[in-house]
């Protein structure tokens, strides 16, 4: 595993090299699609005009593209938050109620301070970005220092956020009148949307500068290496001398601080204000959106205008077809079934290894490297 | 008023049990299953439409199972044939057991949102000849449906067959040293499928449960989470059936309260929604603690999943 895995890149720029990330989410995407339309055939309707509505309403004319970008947002920074804890082999599957929390915090901050308008946007989403971390410090430190599985902790994390945030924004600090939510943030709060068709706004910028961030400390610093090696093999990365519990740690406080902002970027830029329950699962499809880019960060945007754009054209299909919007949920889910099957790479490496049957070893040791990538 | 809380409690507590009876028999089996909710929202659907058309509720439980138990035969495929990670392909399942129900609810049955139908025939309700006459306990037990007992009583079956079959204590081996199951010549993968499949088919009768036994309506989601509790509930209680039963009930009666307490004391009905999850929090603290404690703090690697 040690030497030569590490190594086993460098030497492996060819074609292939280039394709095989690339390839695999592609065969993916495509399966669903098809599956998807045997799906739509036997519920009696047209799978093209199913597929074509979808494409329509959600890239052809720019009210329907800024739309998308709108959805796409709060999957970039979910989806970068999983992909993080992902590249270091751990499960922060708690995105969803990091991002809730730190919706709440900057719901909170937004109405209660004033300030002037930029230190006002900071200030929220530094609350965002903290309340982000508070929830994803509980199951980082059971995972670091009592071996608790995160999984579990994270799972029940979940419900435990929406049913506080239920709480503060149905009982302690609801806004007078019927809706369940918590008064409307101050003007000076606002992140700027700009455009009239929906409410894209410059969030979607700090969500890009976010994964361009996390992709230079991924290829450009130790912190980002110490990451990479942890996910490949812990053990190895422990004897390597990498404080694994201090960067497990640390990787869990800035998964849940990017999860935090994508709460302050949905209330700050496009309810202004705290709703309760606003969220339709964008923690969980964070984890769709990490799995389809292999927690690449560049990736992460890729795979997140792909669902966000799904997301929206599933409005415009349940309007205009026969078909209800889940169909685009399922798609969703079928592509991340099978990026978590790993039954193309494990072929892969059969052809490889029969092709290359004297580096039979180092082949092995080299599936079970992709088996470690694979899996996150 | 309170025997009203406890008769409902008893049956707010059934589906949990079912799913729980269905998770415990993965976790025994050394699966972290957490597709629960996803082979019950597909059962209950199965159930409900199929009894819908037939007209016969029989149908409508078998239906429930059998497809349920068909999506935890497709979760156990790619987690041990294709080895996905079964965390990973579980939240998948369950996320296209949500979409694929919705999508279906609209393209089958017409509907959007929820589905009821006269046609749909209810459960008879029994009353137990001696023991309804008990005075207090006899009004809570007596007056079920057929699927209350049931579940109840597949927790004794469930540990029997666990503790006391030549399969369970395999099941048992597999969950707690795979390897050394493997080398004894057990075969790892048939037994895990088979626990899978089971929790498929527990889970399939929870959903049946949901959709006929205890509204009679089909609702998006309607599992409400019901999944996520019992696994609260068998990693609360270890996996232990009787214990885990047990913490079902109790769970269960929060739930039952959390119906019933704010609509007389105007309490927050999410301060009590909150118990299972907290409690389990704190139970998994408890029990890392004591590991913790018992294992050398630098001898024992622990950053593995």
């Amino acid at each position: 595993m040690s030497v030569d895995a590490l190594a086993a890149p460098k030497s492996r720029l060819s074609l292939r090299a280039l394709i095989r990330p690339i390839a695999s989410p592609v065969i993916a995407v495509v399966v669903a699609v098809i599956v998807g339309a045997i799906l739509v055939v036997a519920l009696g309707q047209d799978p093209i005009t199913v597929y074509w509505t979808l494409i329509q309403g959600s890239l052809v004319g720019w009210p329907n593209l800024s739309t998308s970008l709108q959805y796409t947002t709060p999957l970039i920074f979910t989806g970068l938050a999983v992909a993080v804890s992902f590249r270091a082999g751990l499960w922060n599957i708690g995105a969803e109620g990091q991002m809730l929390m730190g919706a709440l915090a900057a719901g909170i901050v937004g109405y209660a301070i004033s300030l002037p308008a930029p230190l006002h946007v900071l200030a929220c989403l530094v609350a965002a970005g903290l309340g982000g971390i508070a929830w994803a410090a509980i199951p980082a430190l059971l995972r670091v220092y009592l071996g608790v599985n995160e999984i579990v902790v994270c799972l029940m994390m979940n419900p435990i956020a929406l049913l506080l945030t239920g709480y503060v924004s149905t009982h302690l600090l609801k806004a007078p009148g019927p809706t369940n939510k918590l008064p409307d943030i101050l003007d000076s709060a606002v992140l700027l949307n700009f455009s009239v068709f929906s409410q894209l706004n410059v969030g979607i910028f700090i969500a890009l500068a976010c994964c361009l961030v996390v992709a230079v400390v991924n290829a450009a610093t130790v912190r980002g290496f110490e990451w990479k090696i942890m996910g490949l093999n812990p053990r190895f990365a422990y004897y390597g001398g990498i404080h694994v519990r201090r960067n497990a740690i640390a990787v869990f406080l800035v998964s849940g601080a990017i999860a935090g902002l994508a709460g302050a970027e949905q209330v700050e830029g496009v309810y202004k204000a705290y709703y309760d329950n606003f969220s339709p699962g964008y923690g969980f499809d964070g984890i769709a959106v990490a799995m389809l880019a292999n927690s690449n960060p560049i990736g992460v945007i890729v795979a997140a205008f792909l669902f966000g754009t799904m997301n929206a054209g599933s409005a415009v299909l349940q309007m205009m077809t026969n078909v209800s919007k889940y169909l685009v949920q399922v798609l969703q889910f079928i592509i991340v079934l099978i990026l978590a099957a790993q039954f193309s790479l494990s072929w892969w490496n059969r052809q490889r290894s029969g092709v290359e049957a004297q580096a039979a070893p180092s082949a092995k040791a080299e599936a079970e490297g992709d088996k470690a990538q694979g899996a996150v | 008023m309170i025997s009203e809380i406890a008769f409902s409690a008893i049956r707010i507590s059934t589906p949990l049990i079912f799913a729980a009876l269905g998770g415990l028999l993965t976790y025994q089996a050394g699966i972290l299953n957490i597709a629960l909710d996803g082979f019950m929202i597909v059962g209950a659907f199965a159930a409900i439409a199929v009894a819908y058309v037939s007209a016969s509720l029989t149908l409508g439980i078998f239906a429930g199972v059998i497809s349920a138990t068909v999506l935890a035969a497709l979760l156990a495929l790619f987690n041990l044939r294709f080895r996905a990670h079964i965390f990973i392909a579980g939240i998948a399942v369950t996320f296209m057991a949500y979409g694929l129900t919705a999508l279906l609810l609209q393209g089958l049955l017409g509907q959007e949102g929820v589905f009821s139908s006269d046609r749909i025939p209810t459960f008879p309700t029994i009353d137990i000849p001696l023991v309804k006459d008990i005075p207090v306990i006899g009004p809570l037990v007596s007056g079920h449906t057929i699927l209350v007992y049931l579940s109840y009583l597949s927790v004794p079956v469930v540990a029997w067959f666990l503790y006391r079959t030549p399969w369970g204590l395999r099941v048992r081996v597999v969950g707690e040293a795979e390897a050394a199951a493997a080398a004894a010549g057990v075969k790892v993968d048939r037994i895990k499928f088979q626990t899978m499949a089971l929790s498929g088919a527990f889970c399939g009768l929870a959903g049946a449960y949901l959709s006929l036994g205890y509204v009679s309506l089909f609702a998006k989601q309607m599992t409400n989470e019901r999944g996520l509790i019992a696994l609260a509930a068998i990693f609360f209680a270890k996996g232990n059936p009787y214990w885990t039963a047990a913490v079902a009930l109790l769970f269960g009666t929060a739930t039952a309260l959390s119906v019933r307490l704010p609509q007389i004391t105007g309490a927050a009905p999410q301060l009590l929604q909150l118990i299972p999850y907290v409690v389990t929090v704190l139970a998994l603290i408890v029990v890392g603690i004591r590991t913790t404690r018992l294992r050398s703090r630098h001898g024992a690697w622990r950053f593995e999943i």
